[in-house]
């Protein structure tokens, strides 16, 4: 990928006005969990944006399919995520509890909307400055992330 | 300040003189012409080309890829070349890729290029070049726009008339431009006894169909002649094989002069169907033979070199059928088979004629034995028997001859400096046009295919002089676009190219575009040094091997800070980049590093080999921009004294991650 400088001082330019559109409130507790307004109530309203419009969760965890996203997570989200504090990204050890299942699928198969149109996932970017980039991950292999995500979240 | 101003007035008064000059109706007439040639070049910011042309790059030894009809130049694809802004040549992985029996040889000068073909038509599976210097022929995987094997070529100097290829890619073919003594016989002769020692050769490198895999099936042993070009038949001529040839004087020492001599020099027909029948009654010799074969696999993204060892050959004079040759005038050049497959064109350099040769004439003669002797068992057919016509003072210099598939053949004159546009049934000329300056090959878009896109044609000139704007005493290249759409061909466009392209070819975009590859699938990622995730990042040390197994991913490396390198170290980097998606490679680089920086592909796992000169902490960073935080990218790796008790680590002491 190759920026010209110009390509830059538009980007940066399409941030700022970013900042203007979209008003956040953000609060960050100790060990990097970040919750924002917005956040809060997409929480409880239908999902809006992405191609995945409904998830169905199991009652109990399975656990052959949480072991394989935890597979899928090291290779593919560890990068930028840890499960107890700040990365590149979020910590994701709670997630599960402050986004909607659909929410996490879709910032998974399809980020390039989420980060378009969710206003949520455009207050983390400006907490982050790192758009989350796609990881060509099937659906099948964010369904498995999901499962471990839910998972994890109260193994601490 | 007052000549400033006195310029202005002079200047506006010009304007306004040319303004009352344009109300002429002829002056108006040529300017919306210019504006009209503007139009069907421009290619809007944010659209796409029409073509993508395949051009050589010459002494480059790379293939420049250029988008028609705006010119641009879309990527350089190294082959028989290191190139440091990709890192090839300089990985780990893609040294391999420049080995032959005589060693590492990272130059070589690419003439030629050939699609693949299904049917005679080009699929945009893969494209093949030659290396002339040290014979070789590369395959290029179009998904990938990346050199994924090389072959080298035994027997042969100047792998010349290659790799022209079969309609379905049965084979392609590689010919010795320079004769010289078999490396199966005594090479050490004396070059005064060129005619009885220096031989030719004609090779035929089989293509597998599905995986593009090609290894030598069997050569054909030639006189000591020069080979120049060649072109597969097709349609009517399917199963034959079509080599120019000069020199058939057999000189070895000042050509220019010395190889001029004959009225007529020869295309050799190839029966290659006769040739497999012949391999299979056990015609064949094994002979000796060294030549390095080089195949780039795409799941471990790494080369590996093999040595062979043995070669079929044939003997014309012992597989009678198998070779006839048609004399030709004078020192031809191009050889090239129209899209029916019934016409042959020669295009001799020193003739004043361009001859048609016919397909059905030429079985004719050969059936009727219509021969005017023979040459070292090959029988040679008579001329007139073989005929289809001969273009009248079509120019002076005739070099190749592409088609546009309505009848119409259209040769390049390097000496006349100009392309002539004849029919092909009664070889009357239709149209000439000058070029710019001293055109050598031509290309139109499936112009030596059984279907030519038609629409354009390239004329790739040797000589550029002031077409550009001077840039010291070497110049770009000079490729020039015309519209051969109507009757009358036009020139539209001038634009650089690298190297001296000698040949192109050129494909409507959509055969290739939809298969280009985004991003190499980590799950697919079978480096034996990979690192699927941070969680695998480490070093490791074994002797005075470093083994850096490193992540790459926005915006940082893993591990970032390594400690415990000594001097007398050699440190591998295995960088493997994490990304999944499309157009965000990432570079590392780590200074004193005497190789070149790595360009990674996403999905992808590269080695930097770098053997610390000086004690100290050095810097490593990402080349190529990849976010906003990309100058965050960045690392340091500490060297020590050697013998010094610094343990190998990485990121450790309390450095963060």
């Amino acid at each position: 990928m190759t920026f010209s400088f110009k390509t830059r001082m538009t980007a940066t330019f399409a941030a700022a006005i970013l900042l203007i559109l979209v008003s956040c409130t953000k609060s960050d507790d100790k060990n990097g969990n970040t919750a924002e307004k917005p956040a809060e109530q997409a929480l409880k309203a239908k999902v809006q944006y992405g191609k995945i419009k409904e998830v169905q969760l199991t009652a109990t965890i399975d656990n052959d399919l949480a072991h394989k996203g935890g597979k899928v997570f090291d290779v593919t989200c560890t990068g930028c995520h840890k499960y107890d504090e700040r990365y590149v990204g979020p910590a994701l050890r709670e997630v599960t509890k402050r986004r909607q299942p659909e929410f996490i699928m879709n910032m998974i198969l399809d980020t390039e909307t989420m980060i378009e149109k969710d206003d949520t996932v455009k207050c983390l970017l400006q907490t982050y400055l790192q758009k989350m980039p796609n990881m060509q991950v099937d659906e099948k292999d964010a369904r498995a992330v999901l499962e471990h995500l839910r998972d994890i979240a109260d193994k601490k | 300040m007052k000549s400033k101003l006195f310029a202005v007035i002079i200047g506006a008064s010009i304007v306004s003189i040319a303004l009352f000059i344009t109300a002429c109706p002829s002056t108006k007439q040529a300017s919306v012409g210019d504006s009209d040639a503007a139009a069907k070049v421009y290619v809007a910011p944010g659209k796409q080309d029409e073509f993508y042309a395949f051009m050589s790059g010459g002494f480059s030894g790379q293939i420049g890829v250029y988008g028609l009809p705006s010119g641009r130049l879309l990527r350089v694809i190294p082959v028989f070349s290191q190139d440091p802004e990709k890192g090839w040549g300089y990985s780990e992985e893609t040294k391999p890729m420049l080995n032959t029996s005589g060693g590492f040889v990272p130059w070589d000068d690419t003439h030629h290029l050939q699609l693949s073909q299904t049917d005679g038509v080009p699929d945009g599976r893969w494209i093949f070049v030659n290396g002339n210097n040290t014979p070789r022929i590369a395959r290029i995987d179009l998904r990938t726009f990346r050199t994924v094997e090389t072959m080298e070529i035994p027997n042969t100097a100047g792998n010349h008339a290659s790799p022209f290829i079969t309609s379905n890619t049965e084979y392609t073919v590689a010919a010795t431009r320079f004769s010289e003594p078999y490396q199966f016989e005594n090479t050490d002769v004396a070059i005064a006894d060129f005619k009885d020692k220096f031989k030719g050769a004609f090779t035929f490198v089989k293509v597998d169909k599905t995986s593009g895999s090609m290894n030598i099936a069997f050569q054909i042993l030639m006189p000591g002649f020069n080979y120049d070009l060649s072109h597969a038949g097709k349609g009517k001529s399917e199963g034959w094989f079509f080599f120019t040839c000069y020199n058939s004087e057999q000189a070895n020492t000042m050509l220019e002069v010395n190889a001029s001599q004959k009225d007529k020099d020869y295309i050799a027909a190839v029966n290659w169907k006769k040739a497999e029948e012949y391999l299979a009654q056990g015609k064949g010799r094994d002979v000796k033979a060294s030549y390095m074969h080089n195949v780039y696999d795409e799941s471990t993204h790494s080369a590996h070199s093999e040595i062979l060892n043995t070669l079929k050959t044939l003997n014309p004079a012992e597989c009678p059928g198998l070779v006839y040759f048609i004399p030709t005038p004078k020192s031809p050049h191009g050889c090239d088979v129209d899209p029916s497959g019934e016409f042959i064109v020669g295009g001799g350099k020193l003739s004043t004629v361009i001859p048609v040769f016919s397909y059905t004439n030429i079985q004719k003669a050969i059936a009727e034995k219509n021969f005017e002797g023979d040459l070292y068992g090959i029988p040679v057919l008579n001329y007139k028997a073989a005929l289809h016509g001969e273009v009248e003072k079509p120019g002076l210099g005739p070099l190749h001859t592409e088609f546009d598939g309505k009848g119409n053949a259209y040769t390049s004159f390097f000496v006349s400096s100009e392309v002539v546009k004849w029919g092909l049934a009664d070889c009357k000329v239709i149209d000439r046009t000058p070029t710019y300056y001293s055109v050598g090959h031509l290309v139109i878009p499936g112009g030596d295919s059984k279907k030519p896109w038609g629409k354009y044609l390239v004329a790739m000139n040797k000589i550029t002089k002031d077409r550009y704007l001077p840039t010291g005493p070497e110049l770009s290249q000079s490729a020039q676009l015309y519209d051969i759409s109507g009757e009358k061909m036009k020139l539209l466009l001038d634009f650089p190219t690298i190297g001296e392209p000698h040949y192109a070819q050129a494909i409507p975009a959509e055969l290739v575009k939809d298969k280009s590859l985004k991003a190499f699938k980590l799950k697919d990622n079978h480096h034996p040094y990979v690192t699927l995730g941070e969680k695998e990042a480490r070093v490791e040390r074994k002797g005075n091997e470093v083994h850096v197994y490193m992540t790459a991913i926005r915006s940082h490396f893993k591990p970032d800070n390594i400690e415990g390198v000594k001097m007398g170290d050699v440190v591998y980097f295995h960088v493997t980049n994490l990304e999944q998606d499309w157009d965000v490679p990432h570079g590392f680089a780590v200074r004193g590093a005497e190789n070149a920086e790595l360009l990674i592909m996403p999905g992808e796992t590269s080695t930097l080999k770098w053997v610390p000169k000086k004690s100290g902490v050095h810097a490593m960073y990402c080349t190529d921009f990849c976010s906003a935080l990309h100058q965050e990218m960045q690392g340091y790796v500490r060297v020590s004294p050697a013998g010094s008790k610094v343990e190998l680590s990485a990121n450790a002491n309390g450095s963060k991650q």
